[in-house]
C-alpha cells in the first residue's frame, strides 16, 4: 500500500515533482561546481603564477660577487664559474625530481662587437629530455624571427638591437643574427647564444654560470619557512617531502657539490598571500552557493506538501496515522533529494569541469570532483529536503482533516 | 445589460486597488514567504554582483605584493631631472608606488668590489614587500647586506667600504634574503649614498594599480611627460596578473549567473504554486463577472509589489553581505554599487513576472462552476 501510494504520488503530480526535482538538481549542482573550484582554485592561479618563469635559482657557491646594475655587468666576469654542465644530471637523483619541469642552465660572458663590449647569454633555446629550457620558462619573452639552432647563430635584445643597429641578418662577430627578442628587462640589452657556442667563445667548455630551474611547487606556508636544519629529525623529514620551493632548492644544492640554490623569493613569497584571498573568495561564493541551494530545496519541498494539504486531510480522515503520512511525506522527499542529488553531482563535475576549460583553458579537463563525495552531497540533499520539508508536514498534520477537505476542494 | 456594464465598470474602479491592498493582507504567511524568497534572491544578486564589479580592483591590490612593474631609466648616465620622481608619481596615478635607486661601485674590507644601491627604504617596502629581513633600515648609516654581499664582508657590525679614497662606514641591521640579484648588493638610504659618492638615481622603480592596459598607459603618459627617459612595464608580472583577474572575474560572473538561476527557480516554485493555491478566488472572481485578464492582471500586480519589496529588502541586505565579504577575505570595504540595482531590479521583477503567469494557462482551463462547486 506504502509503495503504491508513493508510486501513484509521483505518476500522478509529474509537474509538482519536476519543479521541486529541478531545485534539488540544480541546488546540487552549483553547490558541486562550486565546491570542485574552490577545492581547485588554488592549484589553478598557483599554475597560473608559475607562468613568472622559474621559482629557483642554482648559482655556484664560490662566486665571486656579481657586479651588476641594471643587468649590466660594471665588471666583466672572468672565471668565477663553479658549476658544470654534467652536473645538472645529478637533478634526477633529488626527491622531487619529477616535480622539476624546467631547466635552463646560462653562461655570461662579454662579446666583443667592433670597439664596444655587449653583455651575452649562452643558453639552452630548445627543451632538453623532456624539460623546459629557456624559451619555454620565458614565456613573456616576445620574438621577432626564429631561435638560434646553430652555434653560429645568435637573437639579440631589441634594445641592444636598437643601439647597435643591428637587424635579422646582420653579424655579431662571426655569429649571424636571426631574431630579435623584446623581453621587458635586462635581456633586451643582451646577446642571446646557444650554450655550447658561449662555452667555446668564453674558452670553458662544459661550464655554467648559474641554473634557472622551474619545479610544480606547493604554496609557500609558514612551516615551508623553516630552517630545515634547525627542525627535528622528524619534522625535517615531513619538510624534506613536501614539495615547497625552499626543500626542492635544499635537494638540489645537496645533489649538486659547490652549488647554492635558492628559491626566487619574489615569486614564490608573494602568491601565498594572492592564493589565500582568491581561495578564501571562493569559499565564501561556495557558502553563498550553499545557502541559496538549501533555501531553493527547501522552499520548493515546503510548496510541495503545502499544496497536498487536501491529500493530507483526507487520508487523514480515512483513518492514516500521522506517523504513516510523515513517513510517506519524508520518502518521497528523499526519493527525490537522492534522485536530483545524484544527477545533481554529475551535472555539477561536469559544469565544473566545463567552466575550468573555458576560463582556466586547462589541457586535461576530467572529473574535477572525487566521486567519495557523492554520498555526502546526496546525505546533505537530503537532510535540506527534509529540513525544508518538515515545517509544512508539521502544519499540515496539525490542521484538522475537516476544516482541510473543506478549504482545499 | 447597460446597467450591468456600468456597474462592472465601478466595481472595476474601487476593486483594483483595493483588491489588490485586502488580498495582500489576507493571506500574511503567503506574502511573508514570497517576500522572503524574493528578498534571498535579490540579496544574492547583489552581493554577487557588487563583488565581481569590485573583483579587479580588489586583486589588482593583492598583486601589489609582486613589486615594481614599470622601470623607468635615464639613457647612460645622466641623472634624472628634478621633478622626475614627482612626474613619474602622478603620472602612475595616486595608488602609484615610486622607488628610485642610485648605485656605485665600492671595495669591501676584504677587497672585493661590491655594488651599493641607494634607495627610499619606506618606497621599497611598499614595493618590495617579499624582501626577507630582520628589520627596514631607520637611522641614517642603517645598512641591508644582500646575503652573498655580506660573505665578502669581514666586519660585519660595522661595514667599511671605501670608494674613491674615502671611507664609508655603517651599520648593519640585517641580511637580506631575495633569490636575485639583489643579494649580491648592500642597500643604503637614498641621501647617504648621494651625499658620499656624489651619485644620482639611475633607476625608478614603480608600481602601477590595474590590468595591462592601464599599466600600459600610464607607461604612455610618463614616456609623454618625461621624455628622453626609458620607461620599461615588466611584461613577466603585467600579462600574468591580467590573466589571473581575467579569469577570477569570469569565475565569478559565472557563479552570480548559476547561483541567481537556481534562487529564481525557488522563487518560482514558491510563488507559482501561491497562485494556484487561490484556485478558489479566481473562480470566485470570475464568476462574479471579472474578465480572466483583469484577474490576472491582480495576481501580476500583487507580484510585482511583493518583488519590489523583496528587491529593495535584498539590495540592503546584499550590500551588507559584500561588504562583510570583502571586509572578511580582502580586509577593504566593498561600497554599495547603485549599479547594480536597475539590473537585479529588473531580474526579479522579470521572476515574479514570470512566477505569476506561469499558472495562467492552467487557470484559463478551470470550470468556475466545477470549482467552485467543489469539485
Amino acid at each position: 500500500m506504502f509503495v503504491r501510494l508513493l508510486w501513484e504520488s509521483f505518476r500522478r503530480q509529474k509537474r509538482r515533482k519536476a519543479l521541486a526535482g529541478v531545485a534539488i538538481l540544480m541546488g546540487v549542482t552549483v553547490v558541486t561546481s562550486m565546491l570542485a573550484l574552490a577545492t581547485s582554485i588554488g592549484d589553478r592561479i598557483h599554475k597560473e603564477l608559475e607562468s613568472y618563469g622559474a621559482n629557483i635559482v642554482v648559482t655556484p657557491l664560490a662566486e665571486t660577487l656579481q657586479v651588476n646594475i641594471g643587468g649590466v655587468s660594471v665588471k666583466p666576469t672572468t672565471g668565477g664559474v663553479g658549476l658544470r654542465e654534467s652536473d645538472l644530471a645529478k637533478l634526477k637523483t633529488i626527491f622531487w625530481a619529477n616535480n622539476i619541469n624546467g631547466l635552463s642552465p646560462e653562461l655570461p660572458l662579454s662579446l666583443h662587437v667592433g670597439e664596444t663590449t655587449v653583455p651575452a647569454v649562452g643558453m639552452w633555446f630548445a627543451p632538453k629530455n623532456g624539460k623546459a629550457a629557456a624559451v619555454a620558462m620565458h614565456p613573456w619573452w616576445k620574438l621577432n624571427g626564429a631561435w638560434p639552432a646553430k652555434d653560429d647563430e645568435v637573437v639579440v635584445g631589441s634594445s641592444l638591437a636598437a643601439k647597435l643597429g643591428l637587424k635579422t641578418g646582420s653579424t655579431v662577430g662571426a655569429m649571424r643574427v636571426v631574431g630579435m627578442v623584446t623581453t621587458g628587462d635586462e635581456t633586451d640589452g643582451q646577446v642571446l647564444m646557444p650554450l655550447s657556442a658561449a662555452q667555446a667563445l668564453a674558452g670553458t667548455p662544459g661550464a655554467v654560470g648559474r641554473v634557472l630551474v622551474g619545479a610544480r611547487t606547493r604554496p609557500e606556508d609558514a612551516f615551508a619557512r623553516e630552517n630545515p636544519d634547525t627542525l627535528s629529525p622528524k619534522k625535517k623529514e615531513l619538510w624534506y617531502c613536501r614539495p615547497y620551493a625552499n626543500s626542492i632548492a635544499y635537494q638540489i644544492a645537496e645533489a649538486i657539490p659547490g652549488a647554492r640554490a635558492e628559491q626566487i623569493r619574489k615569486v614564490e613569497q608573494s602568491q601565498g598571500q594572492v592564493l589565500r584571498r582568491i581561495s578564501g573568495l571562493m569559499w565564501l561564493i561556495g557558502l553563498g552557493a550553499l545557502i541559496a541551494a538549501g533555501f531553493a530545496v527547501s522552499a520548493a519541498m515546503a510548496t510541495a506538501v503545502l499544496e497536498r494539504r487536501g491529500e493530507i486531510g483526507l487520508m487523514r480522515s480515512l483513518g492514516a496515522s500521522r506517523g504513516r503520512i510523515a513517513a510517506l511525506f519524508y520518502t518521497e522527499s528523499a526519493l527525490l533529494a537522492t534522485i536530483g542529488g545524484c544527477f545533481g553531482f554529475l551535472l555539477g563535475s561536469l559544469l565544473a569541469a566545463w567552466m575550468g576549460r573555458r576560463i582556466f583553458e586547462d589541457a586535461a579537463g576530467g572529473l574535477l570532483v572525487n566521486l567519495a563525495l557523492l554520498p555526502a552531497v546526496v546525505g546533505v540533499a537530503v537532510l535540506v529536503a527534509f529540513a525544508g520539508s518538515t515545517p509544512s508536514i508539521r502544519s499540515a498534520l496539525r490542521m484538522d482533516p475537516s476544516a482541510t477537505l473543506r478549504a482545499g476542494a | 445589460m447597460q446597467g450591468s456594464v456600468s456597474s462592472r465598470r465601478s466595481m472595476q474602479a474601487i476593486s483594483m486597488r483595493g483588491l489588490l491592498l485586502r488580498s495582500l493582507k489576507h493571506k500574511p504567511g503567503r506574502i511573508a514567504a514570497a517576500v522572503l524568497g524574493l528578498t534571498v534572491s535579490a540579496a544574492i544578486a547583489t552581493a554577487m554582483l557588487t563583488l565581481s564589479l569590485d573583483i579587479t580592483e580588489k586583486l589588482h591590490h593583492e598583486f601589489r605584493s609582486f613589486g615594481a612593474n614599470v622601470v623607468v631609466t635615464t639613457a647612460d648616465k645622466t641623472a634624472f631631472p628634478e621633478d622626475a620622481l614627482v612626474k613619474i608619481q602622478s603620472a602612475g596615478g595616486s595608488d602609484a608606488v615610486a622607488a628610485p635607486f642610485a648605485y656605485a661601485v665600492m671595495k669591501t674590507d676584504r677587497g672585493t668590489d661590491v655594488v651599493v644601491a641607494g634607495t627610499d627604504f619606506g618606497a621599497v617596502k611598499k614595493l618590495d614587500s617579499w624582501w626577507q629581513l630582520t628589520a627596514w633600515p631607520t637611522a641614517q648609516n642603517d645598512s641591508l647586506l644582500g646575503e652573498k654581499a655580506s660573505q665578502f664582508i669581514r666586519n660585519q657590525s660595522d661595514v667599511k667600504l671605501s670608494y674613491d679614497g674615502r671611507t664609508l662606514l655603517l651599520h648593519s641591521i640585517g641580511q637580506l634574503r631575495t633569490g636575485g640579484e639583489e643579494e649580491s648588493r648592500i642597500y643604503v638610504s637614498l641621501p647617504t649614498l648621494e651625499s658620499f659618492a656624489h651619485v644620482a638615481p639611475s633607476v625608478i622603480e614603480v608600481r602601477v594599480g590595474g590590468d595591462a592596459a592601464a599599466v600600459e598607459a600610464a607607461a604612455a603618459r610618463m614616456r609623454e611627460s618625461l621624455p628622453g627617459l626609458t620607461v620599461t612595464p615588466v611584461r613577466q608580472l603585467v600579462d600574468s596578473e591580467s590573466r589571473i583577474v581575467g579569469r577570477m572575474r569570469a569565475l565569478l560572473l559565472a557563479s552570480v549567473v548559476l547561483i541567481a538561476l537556481t534562487v529564481g527557480v525557488a522563487v518560482l516554485a514558491t510563488m507559482s504554486s501561491s497562485v494556484l493555491e487561490r484556485r478558489r478566488d479566481f473562480a470566485l472572481m470570475h464568476a462574479l463577472g471579472s474578465r480572466r485578464n483583469q484577474i490576472l492582471l491582480l495576481f501580476v500586480a500583487e507580484a510585482m509589489a511583493i518583488a519590489f519589496v523583496g528587491v529593495v529588502a535584498g539590495y540592503l541586505l546584499g550590500s551588507l553581505a559584500a561588504w562583510g565579504i570583502g571586509e572578511l577575505n580582502f580586509h577593504t570595504a566593498t561600497l554599495p554599487r547603485a549599479s547594480v540595482l536597475p539590473v537585479v531590479f529588473v531580474m526579479n521583477l522579470l521572476i515574479a513576472f514570470v512566477a505569476a503567469m506561469l499558472p495562467a494557462r492552467a487557470l484559463r482551463a478551470l470550470q468556475p462552476a466545477a470549482l467552485l462547486r467543489g469539485e
